[in-house]
C-alpha cells in the first residue's frame, strides 16, 4: 500500500534537487511572457521543476506540485505545447492551426493526461474573458494514478494566432476548495500584458 | 507502472555478458504455497503488496460483465490453476498481460481492444499462464542474480545511471513521476528485483509460445490465433508515426525482453498444425464484451498520439463491419489531431460515414460540422451542426456550437 | 546516491547509532490529555536480504516478523503515555473518502519529504512545518474514535556475508557499492485540524535489527522518542 511510499534516505534526492532553487513569486503582478496574471498571495514558482524547460509555461505551487499547481502561460504559437514531451516517441499534445474552443479544451485535457493523470474530463464549458479577449473557461476532473481525486478549473484565450492558458490543478479532498477562491481571483485578473 | 524502468533494465540486460540457460523444472502444482523463509515467499510477498497497489489504481476497470468475460477465457486455459488466478482488468492503451506467481494477474485494455476474438485473447492468457506453471518468474529472478554476479561493477553502475535516466525519461510534470524520482532513485534495488521477475529468457519465451498453444488448443481454441495474432501486432508496429517504433521489434508485453519475430509467428503456424481442429466458435463473444469500451478505450489510445497504430487499430477492427458509428468516428478523431494534409477532408468522410451508423455518438455530428466549415462548405456545415443540437439539446457546449452556426449564417 | 554511502558508513562506525530526523509543527504545543486516542494504520514493511550481486531477494519472513515487532513495541510505547490504541488494516478503507483521505496522506507525505528532507525548499512554507490533509479527517476521527493517526512504513534490505565481502573487496579498488540499510518513516495527524503534526525519518543502527524484539524495541524507542504524545 502507498500509503507512505517507502523511501530510504532523503539524501538520495538531494543529488537530484540540491542544485535548483525555486524562486518566490510574490503576490501583485506577475508575468508569463505576454499574459500578466496578479496574485493575491504569495506562491513559488515551480517552474524549474515542472515546466521541463519551456520557456512559455511557468508553473505556480503553494504546498508543491503533488498538492497544487497553477500553470500560466505566454500566448503559445502552432506546434508548442502545455507539456514538454519526454521523448520523439512519447509527444505532447500541440497546438494546431484554426483550432476552436471544443479542441482548446480537448488540448488542456491531453496534456494533463500527459502528465500522468488518468480519466481526466472536462466538463461545463463557459464564456469568459481573457483581459478585453474572448476566452473559454471550464472545469476539469481526473485521478491520480494512485487513486487520489483530482479537481481542476481552466481558462483559455486565443488571439492573432496565439493561445494563452491559466489552469488549475488540486487534489479534490482539500486542497482545491482551499485555493479556489485565490484561482478565482487570479483568472478574473488575467490579461494580456500591457 | 514500471514503463520507464522497464527500458532502464533493459540497459541494465544489455550489458549481461553472460546469459546462463536455465533448466526448465516441473510444473508447479496447483494451490501452491512457497515455504515463509524461501525466496520464492518473499517474492509472493511483494507481489501481494503490488497487487493491493493495483486494487486502489485509478485505471483499473471494475466492470462486472468485462471482468467475468476475462475471467472466464483465462479459467478454459488454465484448467487447473483457474483457483490461482486473480485478474485484474486495466485501462491502459497498451498491449500487455502478466501473470505473477502469487497469481495475480493483469490484461490491459490495449490487449484487449487488439484481439480480434477470443482464440486470440486465449492465446496471449495461455502464454501467461505458461510462464505461471512453469515458474518462470523464480527461474528469471535466480537467472538475473548470476548474469549481475557475472557483471555486477558494470551492472551497478548502469543501474544507477539507468534509472536516472528513467526518471528523467518519465514525464517530468507528472505528479506520479515526481513520486517516483522521489522513490526510484531509492528504491533502485526493489523495484529492478520486480521488473526482473518478468524478464524472461528466449527459451522460456519459446516454452511459453508452444506449450501455451497446446494449452488453448486443448481448451478447444483455434490455433491458429497465434501466427494470425503475432503477424496482427508485427503489422501494426511498422504503421506507427514514430520511425524509431517502426525500426523497433515488436514486443508482446512492456517487460518483454525477446522480440516477436517473424520467426516466433512461423513456430506457433507449424506447431497449430499438429494441433486438432477449434472446437469453440464464439467469435462475436470477444466484441460483445468489448464494445461497452470501445469509445473509452479509443480515446485513450488516441492520448498516446500515436495515430498511424491507433489507425491501423481502427481498421482491424472495422472489418467486422461492426460498430462502425464509433468506429468512424475515431477514424474522423485521429485523422483531425494528426492534422496532416488531406486528413481534414478524410476525417469529414469517416465523420459522414459515422452519422450514417445507429451506433454514432452526437459528436459525430458536431465534428462533422466542425470539419466542413473548415473544408468551405458553410450549408454542409450548418445541416449538421444543427442536426448535433437537436441530438444533443442538453450538451454543456451547445452554446458554442450555436455561436458557431450564428456565425456561418452571417458569413451567407 | 554518493551521499547515503557515507551516513550509512558513518553509522557503522558509529556502531550503535540510530539516526533519526524529525520535524515537528509546534513544538511547544500543548500535548494531548491522557487516554487521547491514537489509530494506526497496520505498518507497510519490506526486508529483503541484499545479496553480493545487488540484487535483493526479498523476505517474507523478515518483513512479516518486523511488522508484529513493531507494532507491538509502538503499540507498548504509547500505552506507556497514557494513550489508546487501535490498529487498523488500510486495505479495507480505501472506498469513498476515507480512501481518498488516506491516499491524500500518502500525497502529503511525498511532499513533505521532497520539501523537508531534500534539501529543495518552497518559499511559501518557510521555515515551520506546516502540512495539512484538511478537516475533512474528522470523518476518518469520528468513524474510529481517534484523535490521532499515525502511519508507519519501513523498508530496507540487510547486506548478506557475500555481499559484506564485495563491498569491502570493491571498496579496496575505490568502489563504493551499497551495503544494507533499513528505514522506517512516521507521521502523526491531528484527526480535528487534519495538521501532520510530527513526522519522522530513522535510520536503523546495527543495534537496532527490526527483525528482533529487542532490535524493535530501541529502533521504536528512536523512532518515537520525540512524538508530541
Ligand atoms: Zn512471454
Amino acid at each position: 500500500m502507498r500509503i507512505l511510499r517507502p523511501l530510504l534516505a532523503a539524501a538520495a534526492v538531494l543529488a537530484l534537487a540540491a542544485c535548483e532553487t525555486i524562486p518566490k513569486a510574490p503576490a501583485g503582478p506577475y508575468k508569463a511572457g505576454a499574459s500578466q496574471v496578479t496574485l493575491g498571495r504569495d506562491w513559488s514558482d515551480v517552474s524549474v521543476l515542472l515546466a521541463g524547460g519551456l520557456k512559455k509555461v511557468k508553473v505556480l505551487s503553494i504546498d508543491g506540485p503533488i498538492l497544487n499547481r497553477l500553470y500560466i502561460t505566454d500566448g503559445l504559437a502552432v506546434g508548442e505545447s502545455l507539456v514538454k514531451s519526454p521523448s520523439k516517441e512519447r509527444p505532447t499534445p500541440k497546438l494546431r492551426a484554426g483550432m476552436n474552443s471544443s479542441e482548446r479544451m480537448e488540448f488542456v485535457a491531453d496534456s494533463i493526461a500527459a502528465m500522468g493523470y488518468q480519466r481526466v474530463e472536462t466538463m461545463k464549458p463557459r464564456p469568459a474573458k481573457f483581459g478585453e479577449q474572448q476566452a473559454v473557461r471550464f472545469d476539469i476532473t481526473a485521478r491520480t494514478e494512485d487513486g487520489l481525486d483530482v479537481q481542476g478549473t481552466a481558462l483559455a484565450s486565443e488571439a492573432a494566432g496565439k493561445t494563452a492558458f491559466v489552469l488549475f490543478l488540486a487534489p479534490a479532498e482539500h486542497y482545491f476548495q482551499a485555493s479556489l477562491p485565490e484561482v478565482e481571483k487570479v483568472m478574473a485578473s488575467a490579461r494580456p500584458a500591457g | 507502472m514500471f514503463r520507464g524502468r522497464a527500458q532502464a533494465m533493459g540497459a541494465v540486460a544489455a550489458t549481461a555478458l553472460v546469459a546462463a540457460t536455465p533448466a526448465l523444472s516441473a510444473p508447479r502444482p496447483p494451490g501452491l504455497k512457497p515455504a515463509v523463509d524461501s525466496v520464492e515467499a518473499g517474492l509472493w510477498d511483494l507481489m501481494d503488496k503490488a497487487e493491493r497497489e493495483a486494487r486502489q489504481k485509478a485505471e483499473l476497470n471494475t466492470d462486472a460483465a468485462l471482468n467475468a468475460y476475462v475471467r472466464d477465457v483465462i479459467c478454459k486455459v488454465a484448467t487447473e490453476y483457474c483457483g490461482d488466478v486473480r485478474l485484474y482488468v486495466m485501462d491502459r492503451p497498451f498491449f500487455n498481460a502478466t501473470m505473477a506467481p502469487n497469481g495475480y494477474s493483469e490484461v490491459w485494455s490495449g490487449l484487449l481492444l487488439r484481439c480480434e476474438d477470443e482464440s486470440e485473447l486465449a492465446l496471449v492468457l495461455s502464454h501467461e499462464v505458461t510462464h505461471f506453471s512453469e515458474n518462470h518468474s523464480i527461474e528469471a529472478h535466480e537467472a538475473d542474480k548470476r548474469r549481475r554476479n557475472a557483471t555486477m561493477v558494470v551492472a551497478m553502475g548502469i543501474a544507477v545511471v539507468g534509472t536516472v535516466a528513467a526518471a528523467g525519461s518519465a514525464n517530468p510534470q507528472s505528479a506520479q513521476s515526481i513520486m517516483d524520482a522521489t522513490s526510484s532513485l531509492i528504491d533502485v534495488v526493489y523495484l529492478a528485483s520486480i521488473s526482473s521477475y518478468f524478464r524472461f529468457s528466449r527459451e522460456h519465451e519459446t516454452e511459453a509460445d508452444i506449450v501455451g498453444l497446446r494449452r488453448m488448443a486443448a481448451a478447444g481454441y483455434s490455433p491458429q490465433a497465434g501466427g494470425t495474432l503475432w503477424r496482427g501486432l508485427i503489422a501494426e508496429t511498422t504503421t506507427s508515426d514514430f520511425k524509431r517504433v517502426r525500426e523497433q521489434d515488436t514486443r508482446l508485453g512492456i517487460f518483454d525482453s525477446h522480440p516477436l519475430s517473424p520467426l516466433r509467428a512461423e513456430a506457433l503456424d507449424a506447431e497449430a498444425a499438429k494441433l486438432p481442429a477449434p472446437t469453440r466458435v464464439a467469435a462475436n463473444r470477444h466484441r460483445a464484451a468489448i464494445r461497452p469500451f470501445l469509445a473509452a478505450w479509443l480515446k485513450d489510445d488516441l492520448r498516446r498520439r500515436d495515430f498511424g497504430q491507433t489507425l491501423h487499430t481502427i481498421d482491424r477492427l472495422s472489418k467486422a463491419k461492426e460498430d462502425l458509428g464509433v468506429l468512424n468516428f475515431y477514424r474522423g478523431e485521429a485523422l483531425r489531431q494528426r492534422g496532416k494534409a488531406g486528413d481534414l477532408a478524410n476525417a469529414a468522410l469517416a465523420y459522414q460515414a459515422a452519422t450514417e451508423q445507429a451506433d454514432a455518438p452526437p459528436a459525430a455530428w458536431r465534428e462533422l460540422g466542425e470539419a466542413r466549415r473548415r473544408t468551405g462548405d458553410a450549408a454542409g456545415a450548418k445541416a449538421a451542426l444543427a442536426t448535433y443540437l437537436s441530438r444533443a439539446p442538453e450538451a454543456d457546449d451547445a452554446w458554442m456550437v450555436r455561436e458557431t452556426l450564428d456565425a456561418l449564417s452571417k458569413g451567407d | 546516491m554518493k551521499r547515503i554511502i557515507p551516513i550509512a558508513l558513518a553509522c557503522l562506525w558509529l556502531a550503535a547509532c540510530t539516526t533519526t530526523s524529525t520535524r515537528v509543527a509546534n513544538k511547544d504545543g500543548p500535548k494531548p490529555p491522557a487516554g487521547s486516542q491514537v489509530l494506526m494504520l497496520e505498518p507497510d514493511v519490506q526486508l529483503g536480504l541484499l545479496t553480493a550481486s545487488g540484487v535483493t531477494d526479498p523476505r517474507a519472513d523478515w518483513s512479516k516478523a518486523a511488522k508484529d515487532n513493531l507494532t507491538r513495541e509502538i503499540e507498548a510505547q504509547l500505552k506507556t503515555r497514557a494513550h489508546g490504541f487501535k490498529m487498523i488494516d488500510p486495505e479495507g478503507m480505501m472506498q469513498g473518502r476515507t480512501g481518498q483521505l488516506l491516499r491524500l496522506n500518502g500525497a502529503v507525505g511525498q511532499s513533505i519529504i521532497l520539501f523537508n528532507y531534500s534539501g529543495l525548499s518552497l518559499p511559501t512554507k518557510g521555515k515551520d512545518f506546516d502540512w495539512t490533509l484538511g478537516e475533512g479527517v474528522r470523518e476518518l476521527g469520528a468513524q474510529h474514535g481517534a484523535q490521532y493517526a499515525l502511519f508507519v512504513n519501513a523498508n530496507g534490505n540487510y547486506a548478506s556475508g557475500g555481499r559484506v565481502a564485495a563491498t569491502i573487496g570493491m571498496a579496496m579498488l575505490g568502489v563504493s557499492l551499497p551495503m544494507g540499510q533499513q528505514q522506517v518513516l512516521a507521521s502523526l495527524v491531528d484527526l480535528k485540524s487534519g495538521k501532520v503534526v510530527w513526522f519522522n525519518v530513522a535510520i536503523a543502527g546495527p543495534n537496532a535489527d527490526m527483525r528482533e524484539p529487542e532490535g524493535a524495541k530501541s529502533l521504536t524507542a528512536s523512532l518515537l522518542k520525540d512524538i508530541p504524545l
